[in-house]
């Protein structure tokens, strides 16, 4: 547990030299405060925005503020997944080509801990960004649009950082098996894209699908839509994603085990 | 909706920015202290200020070199 521990803190320190520590949870904080102000001013931004013929009128709903979260969360899970991806899609292939994992493998350090100390590190700081990012979404429509309880909040958060972590964990296998950091995080991408498209185009139900979880979020948020969800599907792709993380883990671990270094 | 006064929309806002701001700030001082970038760093400078967000983070990804 000692020698995980000092991984770990190895990883936080490597974290705050490529100054991830920094970019990663202000990039996320803008992506999450500038959909609640972006949508208040709508209005405005399309009246000044010109080439609208003379005299027209636009009126638009004012959005409900749940509505206003959501569209934060598809933002996160736009943008906010190809940060993820980006920050992670060199993590294991890094350390096998510039040695680092050669060096540190050859001491009495297992493949699990090394592997796994890698991904909580990345994943920690993933979470904490999205939760500072989801924060400030929340105050912005609370102080622009209106309050919204913090339960169905809470829940949206918890369900749209398992897809994060899902994905991240994604990218961290794909850069064990691949060497190219480019290929690894399309690979991650490209997974997840996937995998939200089938949950949401194929007609029949899809409870072990971990894409569903961004729509899962967005509609936890929406009193109205509670009734529709059992609680006992949205746990099945829950457990269904945890499972998958951990297989991912496995993967990763055992890629590193078969190909410690490049040379 | 209520309509706010401009002063209260500004102090919304501004914290936004600021933020926004100290991003390319840390960005141009990695920058200048960098010993080598990938690719030129006048036109790492030029994507900072001018990409904000983004291109900020591009930096961070893609512009350092690790020694």
């Amino acid at each position: 547990m000692t020698k995980w521990l000092i991984l770990f803190r190895k990883e936080w320190l490597e974290m705050i030299r490529s100054y991830k520590i920094v970019w990663l949870p202000i990039s996320f904080i803008v992506l999450g405060a500038s959909q609640p102000i972006a949508t208040y001013f709508m209005p405005d931004i399309l009246s000044s925005a010109g080439n609208m013929p003379e005299g027209a009128i636009i009126s638009l709903p004012t959005p409900k503020p749940f509505e206003v979260l959501a569209s934060s969360l598809q933002q996160f899970g736009v943008i906010g997944l190809l940060l993820i991806a980006l920050s992670n899609m060199s993590a294991l292939s890094l350390e096998r080509s510039s040695g680092t994992a050669a060096m540190i493998l050859v001491k009495p350090v297992s493949f699990v801990s090394f592997v796994t100390a890698k991904w909580a590190a990345i994943l920690s700081l993933s979470m904490v960004s999205f939760l500072f990012g989801y924060s400030a979404a929340w105050y912005y429509t609370i102080a622009l649009f209106d309050s919204v309880r913090w339960l169905e909040v809470l829940l949206s958060a918890m369900l749209f950082a398992l897809w994060l972590g899902f994905v991240g964990t994604l990218a961290l296998m794909f850069s064990s098996l691949i060497r190219s950091a480019a290929a690894a995080a399309f690979s991650a991408l490209a997974t997840a894209a996937l995998l939200s498209i089938v949950s949401s185009t194929l007609p029949f139900k899809q409870v072990w699908n971990p894409g569903r979880l961004p729509t899962l979020a967005a509609g936890s948020l929406d009193t109205a839509q509670h009734i529709n969800n059992s609680s006992l599907s949205v746990w099945l792709t829950a457990i269904v994603t945890a499972v998958a993380i951990a297989i991912a883990l496995v993967i990763a671990t055992g890629s590193m085990r078969s190909r410690p270094s490049d040379v | 909706m209520d309509v706010l006064s401009n002063t209260k929309v500004i102090s919304l806002i501004a914290p936004l920015f600021l933020i926004q701001l100290l991003l390319i700030v840390i960005a141009l001082i990695v920058l200048f202290k960098a010993e080598r970038t990938r690719g030129p760093k006048w036109l790492w400078v030029i994507i900072i200020l001018f990409g904000n967000l983004l291109g900020s983070i591009a930096f961070f990804l893609f512009g350092r070199r690790s020694v």
